[in-house]
């Protein structure tokens, strides 16, 4: 078999789908050929995003707990202290001793965990309600989200993150006839106090301004932007850090944009 | 104009949550799994479509990530693809072990609806919606219910050279348009 016949076996080796011959000729041959194995790795590196556009989906609170519990056991097997061996005649003593410390302890435990059993229930029923909030809002623009991504017309415009925000990145869908467009950014610094960014669209003329976002907390940001007349044409997006009250024409630093291709 | 709100309190970037695991803070155990446990979730669902089936995955994944977090390696990927690949790992061994149990391979799912967790998820949906159908079968046969390509040529009723280039493909096409991985 020639080298080339091996390459084309990466990526299906990287997925776990070769067998049979396949499968032990190249596991054989890739011991020897570093071509193949860094071909192998670079599939298998795609083979990991697979997944990551899925719909998260929550599990149960039980599930938390269970994962957090089991933790919490295992590592208190783990750090706990061997008991030094005792000559006989202290051992009633220090069993009395441990009796009635133990005792003690799981009064305490008892108590401990109930109180945290309450702070954690209500902590979550706070969560949850700030979640719920969230969904609801993320629901009402899915529909409209997936439409737009699946529209033949659409169009993607990447971003890419300029000297003021070397990691950013991002990406516009929009659809230059109905003008609908979402920009999804991440590796966004934090907006420093009094500012925001302001995403542009650039038509030829001056860039309008499509609306002020702040990232969350890991960067990242989903911005439904307004319709505008420029999104039919447009020819560039652009975002810049500005104060937070918005500004008619940009006047910060551009940390983002991206032509239309 | 108004600002769109953060929709999470956490604030941690995901590799030092896994170097704080490794050092086996368990904070960090909490902070990781409240981030990842919904992507994994949705990757062992889709995988054993039982809910029951795919708690008990997500459960054996973050104390695999626990106890095997120093074994991590960045260069190889972000946290999360880690996390996704110990999942599917254990959730296609579970599918084989009750494979007597097994139905038929599921039909295409439909496209995941709901804005994208971020712009990796949109790239990466993107990326699967420009694969033709054909394509995207194959890949998915593969990918979530864990057959070999001689499996998956019995189950479409089609010549394994077919296959082999139809998944091939698929994968070339998705290395070009997710482009350069983060090393």
């Amino acid at each position: 078999m020639t080298e080339d016949r091996w390459l084309e076996l990466a990526p299906l080796h990287a997925l776990g789908a070769l067998d049979g011959e396949d499968r032990v000729g190249f596991e054989a041959h890739l011991s020897g050929c570093l071509a193949c194995a860094a071909e192998l790795r670079a599939h298998e590196a795609v083979v990991a995003l697979v997944p990551l556009g899925l719909q998260p989906v929550r599990p149960t609170l039980t599930l938390r707990q269970r994962v957090l519990e089991r933790q919490d056991s295992k590592s208190a097997v783990a750090v706990a202290p061997v008991a030094p061996r005792r000559p006989w005649a202290t051992y009633l003593a220090a069993a009395a001793a441990l009796v009635l410390g133990l005792g003690l302890l799981v009064v305490r435990w008892q108590r401990d965990r109930a109180r945290v059993a309450a702070a954690e229930a209500s902590a979550e029923a706070r969560r949850l309600e700030a979640e719920l909030s969230v969904t609801q809002r993320d629901l009402a623009e899915a529909a409209a989200f997936r439409a737009l991504v699946q529209r033949p017309g659409s169009l993607v415009t990447t971003l890419a993150g300029l000297a003021a925000a070397p990691k950013a990145r991002a990406r516009v869908v929009f659809d230059p006839v109905t003008r609908e467009a979402i920009l999804v950014a991440s590796g966004l610094d934090p907006a420093p106090e009094g500012k925001a960014y302001e995403a542009w669209v650039i038509a030829g003329g001056a860039p309008v301004p499509v609306g002020m976002f702040r990232p969350d907390a890991q960067g990242g940001a989903v911005v439904r932007l307004p319709r505008v007349e420029a999104t039919g044409s447009a020819r560039t997006f652009a975002v810049t850090l500005e104060p937070e009250a918005g500004t008619p024409a940009p006047t910060g630093p551009m940390v983002l944009a991206g032509a239309v291709s | 104009m108004d600002l769109a709100s953060p929709s999470s309190a956490m604030n941690v970037a995901p590799r030092d949550l896994v170097r704080r695991l490794a050092a086996q803070d368990q904070s960090a155990l909490a902070e990781f799994y409240d981030r990842f446990a919904p992507l994994v979730n949705a990757l062992a669902l889709r995988i054993l479509r039982d809910s029951s089936d795919a708690e008990d995955v997500v459960q054996e994944v973050f104390l695999q990530a626990w106890r095997q977090a120093d074994r991590f390696d960045p260069s190889r990927g972000s946290p999360e693809a880690w996390l996704c690949t110990i999942a599917r790992t254990r959730a296609i061994d579970r599918l084989r072990r009750r494979s007597a149990r097994r139905e038929q391979p599921e039909e295409s799912a439909p496209p995941p609806t709901g804005s994208p967790r971020n712009e990796e998820a949109l790239a990466v949906r993107t990326a699967i919606a420009g694969l033709s159908e054909d394509q995207r079968r194959a890949l998915e046969l593969a990918y979530y219910e864990g057959l070999t390509q001689t499996e998956i040529a019995a189950h479409l009723g089609e010549p394994l050279g077919t296959i082999k280039t139809r998944i091939r493909t698929a994968m070339i096409r998705l290395r070009e348009a997710l482009g350069p991985l983060p090393s």
